[in-house]
């Protein structure tokens, strides 16, 4: 449970950061101020870091307005469709949660009866457990409610054994790739760094030959078989930034725990992987949202019943009934949860992004 | 018995599967499930693009790994494909596809970057981790909501904008050039995190005595940005752009889900090309073919940046 621990203190040390700010600005404020009484600050320079701070504001603002339109498109309750005139409002007029209640439908654990025969008698122990409700969409006046729950499943039906077929080989790889010299090692590596760059189209450019091969074995529309193809697209990536994270322990522990006596397994069970956790966090974190964005292949692969979240999302945008409002609670849902991991993941994967070692 | 010899000892008493060379043993399941997704289905593509193969024979007769009952045609597709004007005009739409979008994704993360870390900002830490949100969205979410913005009607986001400015609607979707610049907004949008990433981070590079210097000697600020930035920060935006034109002239989604490469088939970036031709024209073997010479052109293109841009050095030290 280390680490659990691990990412709560790390949340926790956002949110007091976050919380913090407000102070710490104001005690810049008070300390700009005092300056330009004392007369070392002049009114100019003040006036510049202002305009280039407010600039600066404004160009972010400007690109990420797209994501602030489609939340407010989501809340706006207004129920035009997709291809319906309407204009846009910084503040809908009449904010609504039921295009939310919609894409979610009914969350109620049904009502069950338990009974527990008792051993070797006739006796029988039954419980009846109460139906409880978190949200009745009937109540907020949804009738239909979106297929997102179906969808959900069958992204985890295809994610959970992608995530954990991919980390069974990702690794001892990452390991092996680290530690150890042996022949190929860095055509293997060099490899998988290259496959990384191209890997999307490649994959798009070999659908035609994976689809005939599915098919032939009669494997398409077999969500375990996606998932082992996402398994496998998710090797290079992973394996090499498991690597790299790997490359950062210092070689010394290893060699302090083998005088100490420890056989090698125990070496790695004892050194390696518990120090390299935060690794194998990002990693596995990297190797779930593989399945759980892709869209191409699970399109190409997987018939209505058994979409994932990705193809469900694309499927509701050519349906000319849909409302936006609806389409941006459905694709926000889909999305949020991704990007507020993405973002938390974002930090162990920033010195891999900057390429520290892979520029020449 | 010193310690030395004893680690050596030890060292010694490591079982076989501990040697080094044995190692290799520990990469071969990855490398054997990657290479089962990926160089197998590439070779069976390959033997495809040289046969007639359609749906309605390829099935025929099961098996798996064989042409059912598609027969060998030789290079007929490829001659077929070359012949073909759609598929030049498909080439030429993605190479100038590569061509505006590196373009316009350079020309805005190198401005982001330089607004952000200009030192009069303040607060540029919490700007910079807005900046990179985009980069957690999934993608087809950002291109769904990048058709909404370019929706034909009234109510997308670029006809209000066009509207509120004055001019009438555009049919985004419909026209040519108008879809293809639609396309290039999104990628620019899409890739500009990453290019801001790698700018910052080789802004942040450049020593200050070097400005300090440029400013003592009188240089203003675009000579400094002239003279001292932009050669500090060549290598890395090479480098990157290097690698987002890769992902550019890879670009399905964004032609795929805006209008399936339309109107008429004109906006088809290779990839798509290829992919509508054997799932929606049923033509296997053509659509192989098309694949795989997408591929060469990819392979070519990585080839020289490899050999170029030596980018194999940094793997060598990794």
């Amino acid at each position: 449970m280390s680490l659990v621990s691990l990412v709560a203190e790390k949340i926790a040390d956002d949110l007091r950061t976050l919380a913090n700010t407000p102070r710490e600005l104001a005690v810049e404020a008070r300390y700009t101020v005092r300056a330009y009484r004392r007369g070392e600050l002049s009114a100019l320079q003040i006036g510049r870091t202002a305009g280039a701070t407010a600039f600066a504001m404004l160009v972010v603002a400007l690109l990420l307005f797209p994501i602030y339109w489609i939340a407010m498109s989501a809340i706006s309750g207004t129920g035009g469709s997709v291809y319906a005139a309407g204009g846009f409002s910084f503040f809908p007029e009449n904010p609504s949660i039921q295009p939310f209640v919609w894409v979610l439908g009914d969350l109620i654990v049904p009502a069950l009866t338990i009974s527990l025969n008792v051993p070797f008698s006739d006796l029988a122990l039954v419980f009846n457990t109460p139906e409880i409700a978190f949200l009745d969409a009937s109540d907020h006046g949804v009738d239909n409610p979106s297929d997102f729950k179906q969808y959900f499943v069958n992204s985890v039906i295809v994610s959970v054994p992608t995530l954990i077929l991919a980390m069974c080989v990702i690794v001892p790889a990452a390991y092996a790739l680290s530690r150890r010299k042996f022949i190929m090692r860095r055509k293997v590596l060099f490899g998988y760094v290259l496959f990384t760059q191209v890997g999307g189209g490649l994959g798009i450019a070999s659908l035609i030959a994976l689809y005939a091969m599915f098919v032939q074995v009669g494997l398409n529309n077999n969500r375990l078989a996606l998932a082992a193809y996402y398994a496998a697209t998710a090797v290079p990536f992973n394996t090499w930034l498991l690597k790299t994270y790997m490359d950062g322990i210092p070689v010394s522990y290893e060699e302090a725990a083998l005088v100490d006596g420890a056989p090698p397994w125990r070496v790695v069970t004892e050194v390696i992987l518990p120090l390299s956790a935060a690794g194998l966090a990002t990693v596995t974190i990297f190797t779930f949202l593989t399945g759980w964005m892709e869209f191409v292949v699970a399109q190409t692969m997987l018939s209505a019943d058994k979409f994932t979240l990705p193809v469900g999302l694309f499927a509701l945008i050519d349906e000319y009934s849909i409302p936006w409002a609806r389409f941006s609670a459905f694709a926000l849902t889909f999305a949020s949860p991704v990007m507020l991991v993405y973002l938390f993941a974002q930090r162990y994967i920033e010195g891999g992004l900057s390429f520290s070692g892979m520029e020449g | 018995m010193s310690t030395t010899s004893r680690i050596a000892d030890r060292a010694a008493a490591i079982p076989a599967i501990e040697r080094e060379d044995v190692s290799l043993l520990l990469v071969l399941p990855g490398l054997f499930l990657f290479a089962a997704f990926m160089f197998f289905p590439m070779l069976y593509l390959l033997g495809i693009s040289f046969t007639n193969a359609r749906p309605s024979n390829l099935f025929a007769g099961g098996g798996f790994l064989t042409f059912g009952e598609a027969t060998f045609v030789g290079l007929q597709n490829y001659a077929a494909v070359l012949s073909d004007g759609k598929f030049w005009n498909s080439l030429g739409t993605t190479w100038l596809f590569v061509a505006t979008s590196l373009v316009l994704k350079i020309g805005l993360g190198l401005g982001v970057a330089l607004v952000v870390t200009n030192r009069r900002v303040r607060g540029a830490r919490y700007l910079r981790s807005l900046l990179i949100v985009p980069m957690g969205l999934p993608a087809i979410f950002t291109i769904t909501i990048w058709r909404g913005i370019f929706s034909s009607a009234q109510f997308g986001l670029a006809n209000q904008l066009l509207s509120w400015l004055g001019a009438g609607t555009v049919a985004w979707l419909n026209e040519r050039w108008a879809a293809f610049f639609a396309y290039n907004v999104t990628e620019m949008w899409l890739a500009y995190p990453f290019m801001v990433i790698i700018t910052v981070s080789a802004l942040q590079d450049v020593p200050k005595e070097l400005h300090e210097a440029a400013m003592v000697d009188g240089a203003g600020y675009f000579s400094r940005f002239l003279h001292v930035t932009l050669p500090s920060v060549k290598r890395p935006v090479l480098f990157a752009s290097i690698l987002t034109a890769a992902a550019s002239f890879q670009q399905f989604l964004i032609p795929y889900a805006f209008n399936e490469g339309g109107p008429a088939r004109l906006n088809e970036l290779i990839i798509v090309y290829g992919y509508r031709e054997a799932f929606q024209f049923s033509q296997y073997g053509q659509g192989a073919a098309i694949m795989l010479v997408a591929v060469a052109f990819i392979g070519a293109f990585m080839w020289l940046n490899v050999k170029k841009g030596r980018l194999a050095d940094g793997v060598d030290e990794a």
